[in-house]
């Protein structure tokens, strides 16, 4: 297998127009690059798994039917695998994980004992109870579901023979899974990868990844390609990318906002919290029997920490009022809130003006049906001027945010540029507090390079910031070791 | 096509209809037309009110409020529509008879009230509808939590710029059931319900000019059509007003159904 040439349009409007999508035999090539901008359907294309319906497709300047009916198309299809990033849609609702893991060739590998251990770190007895069960939209959790998926693509891995050949693709394979899984799922990657004749395609935004390959297995530097997919003038590009990049880049990472403890704190979360039928508690460090009272402090970032699904998410919006807490104590700017406080508390006195929230996925946070101006339209103390929505975008944005750029119907920006329109929108208010979830998903390394800068005015402007990410490396960095909490939750009842 | 083929009858009309009695024809449809269109445009208002009220209120919890407008929503809801419009007709019967309302233009225009408070509950559970799904989006949260307030997110974000198509949807669909009422009513009055309902002077609709006299023998002179099939070339060339005034009434219902039912496909509204 060699680099692709892919072109796919819709009604005659191009989708994705790329020379040179990087694929190589018995090579793992990481691929980055900004959400939205075409990386997992030209993956798919290659995998032949897109629809061709109402799409015209070129592979390799072929038709897509000719490319489909190549000899070794039809044998690295045969033999390879597709890791879905939504891992619902591969599942059948009907089967139990277990079937599915040894449906048709699966069931001759024999690596799954070994493949379940892992990446359910040691738990086997949790596994099995997991592999049981009939996948439904809200069971096994996301991250369950990644790790049944990755674990029939390692097992499809093992059967591949010498001579034979194999396409392998995973699609933000670590996208729901906390970081010591992560790892775990690069480590199992990096040892089965040697005893493939696989072209293995590891699509992500997580860069942390970089991190694991290059400090851990830098023995295979060889069998690593790290590239970057990006668009220009509408067109797919994509380069190398330079590990040292990230690494020098997040080495140079230091504390955000003043060293010392500053005397006032903007906002305090008391630990004890309880919604939806799960307790928190925030604690310094792990296995920590004292709970802490997490506090943020006027002009200084705190960070807060847990594992996938433990609800993160859920606290944020519960200290920002969208969800009827059982029990809480939140201190906001001097102003105690309780669960016997209603929405429209939050609504006179907090929203928009003490304090914002910048939500995980930007396509559920905007209206898809809106233009880019309408975005700014209604915001507390922001005159939504030409001029002005211009200079807020372009804190984040390039030369991409002109003119008829504001006329742009959201629906069709890429991910990556919804999530700068995303931050840019809850940043413009400079409120007291700023809630952040997960802000760096979907961006690529330049883009959260800016997010950052604007989190350092935003704080030498005096807000209080509390952030919560995946991206350890990099927030690990950003904040002082005492300004970072876990996380910790336990479901109450039945 | 609607406007094609009541073009081909007026041209028809033209030709074979008596000058007096072609003027009924167009003015009875001009004055339903006009009447359906105001009972569509009242019903969006009071529709648009009111479901922004129910959730309004919900959210807030007004317990009392909302427990009053459900109950007033549920008992014109309890009633037949075609029963509330009668019951607007014998209001207007004693309002003429009080000469309260004299000129043709207030009788038309009380008309259309009448059939719009039949119908409006129609619109306001779309509206709320609408608003149900869209309250469980992240993106009202992520408007709210910016301080954008709770009256433009409904209005404008949610209704405006993603219902706007749906409730095109139920108004298109709304405007015939308009017109079926007010015709049905019209003709069931003017036929003559009762000795206190009779309403000789209200102005000419198409469901009235159907049950007049004329009218009436016209399509009665339909069942000739049983015993001889020939008397067609008679019934297109003589009985011209009642047979008009007939295919106003189901061409018009038919091809709004249509356009609403086609509407519904090219956008794709069977989805939330």
């Amino acid at each position: 297998m060699k680099p692709f040439e892919i072109s796919i349009a819709q009604d005659g409007r191009p989708l994705i127009a790329v020379a040179g999508y990087p694929v190589a035999e018995g090579v793992l090539t990481i691929l980055f690059g900004e959400s939205g901008i075409g990386k997992s359907l030209s993956a798919l294309a290659v995998a032949g798994l897109v629809e061709p319906a109402e799409l015209t497709i070129s592979v390799d300047r072929e038709s897509y039917a000719h490319y489909l009916a190549r000899g070794d198309v039809r044998e690295y299809r045969a033999s390879g695998f597709f890791v879905f990033q939504e891992p619902s849609s591969h599942l059948n609702p009907l089967m139990t994980l277990r079937r599915q893991l040894n449906e048709g060739s699966l069931a001759r590998a024999t690596n799954e004992p070994d493949v379940i251990r892992r990446l359910w770190q040691g738990n086997e007895q949790e596994a099995a109870s997991i592999l049981d069960v009939y996948p439904k939209p809200y069971r096994p959790s996301g991250g369950e579901k990644q790790r049944v998926l990755a674990a029939m693509a390692f097992k499809k891995m093992s059967l591949l023979r010498p001579g034979s050949s194999g396409f392998f693709v995973f699609d933000e394979p670590t996208a729901s899974l906390d970081n010591r899984l992560r790892d775990e799922f690069i480590d199992l990657l990096v040892d089965y990868l040697p005893q493939a004749p696989a072209a293995v395609l590891l699509i992500t935004h997580d860069y942390s990844i970089v991190a694991r390959l290059t400090r851990r297995h830098a023995r295979l530097s060889g069998k690593v390609a790290f590239k970057e997919m990006y668009l220009v003038r509408g067109k797919q590009e994509v380069r190398d990318f330079e590990p040292r990049e990230y690494l020098g880049w997040v080495s140079s990472l230091k504390p955000l906002g003043p060293g010392t403890v500053p005397a006032e704190f903007a906002l305090r979360v008391a630990s004890g919290m309880r919604v939806l039928s799960r307790s928190y508690r925030f604690v310094r460090k792990e296995g920590d029997a004292n709970a802490a009272t997490l506090t943020v402090y006027k002009g200084r970032m705190t960070y807060l920490k847990g594992g996938s699904g433990l609800g993160k998410t859920t606290v944020l919006k519960t200290i920002m009022g969208l969800f009827e807490p059982e029990k809480m104590v939140v201190e906001i700017g001097g102003r105690r809130f309780t669960r016997e406080n209603r929405r429209k508390d939050w609504s006179r006195s907090v929203w928009g003006r003490k304090m914002t929230m910048v939500f995980q996925h930007a396509d559920e946070a905007l209206n898809q049906r809106a233009l880019v101006r309408d975005v700014f339209g209604g915001l507390p103390g922001f005159e939504s001027s030409e001029r002005n929505m211009l200079d807020a975008l372009a804190k984040l944005f390039d030369a991409e945010a002109e003119g008829s750029f504001l006329n742009r119907p959201v629906y069709t920006l890429s991910g990556g540029q919804k999530q700068r329109l995303n931050l840019v929108r809850s940043m413009i208010l400079q409120t007291e507090i700023l809630l952040l979830d997960e802000p760096l998903s979907g961006l690529d390394l330049k883009a959260s390079a800016k997010v950052i800068h604007l989190l350092e005015q935003q704080l030498a402007r005096g807000s209080a910031i509390l952030v919560v990410s995946h991206n350890e490396d990099i927030f690990d960095a950003l904040t002082r070791p005492e300004d970072v909490y876990l996380l910790e939750g336990h479901k109450e009842g039945p | 096509m609607w406007c094609a083929g009541i073009g081909c009858l007026f041209l028809w009309d033209e030709i074979f209809l008596n000058a007096p009695a072609f003027d009924r024809v167009r003015a009875a449809l001009f004055n339903t037309l006009v009447s359906g269109a105001g009972a569509v445009f009242l019903s969006l208002v009071l529709g648009w009110a009111s479901g922004a009220a129910f959730f309004l209120l919900e959210q807030r919890r007004a317990r009392y409020s909302f427990a009053l407008l459900s109950l007033v929503a549920n008992a014109i809801r309890s009633l037949p529509q075609v029963v509330l419009v009668l019951v607007g007709y014998v209001l207007l019967n004693q309002l003429i008879l009080a000469e309260i309302i004299r000129s043709e233009t207030a009788q038309l225009a009380w008309v259309t009230v009448t059939v719009s408070v039949a119908v409006f509950l129609e619109v306001s559970d779309t509206i709320r509808s609408r608003l149900e799904y869209f309250r469980s989006l992240e993106f009202i949260d992520a408007m709210l939590c910016c301080g954008i307030s709770e009256s433009r997110i409904i209005h404008r974000e949610i209704l405006w710029r993603n219902s706007r198509e749906h409730l095109l949807h139920k108004l298109i669909a709304l405007f015939g059931v308009a017109i079926f009422l007010q015709c049905s009513v019209d003709f069931i009055v003017s036929v003559g319900l009762s000795t206190n309902v009779s309403l000789s002077n209200v102005p000419l609709t198409l469901g009235s000019l159907l049950a007049s006299v004329d009218s009436k023998q016209d399509i009665l002179a339909l069942s000739n059509l049983f015993s001889d099939p020939a008397y067609i070339t008679e019934i297109v060339v003589r009985h011209l007003q009642g047979v008009s005034a007939a295919f106003c009434i189901v061409f018009t219902l038919v091809c709004f159904f249509m356009i609403a039912n086609g509407y519904a496909r090219s956008r794709r509204l069977n989805g939330p």
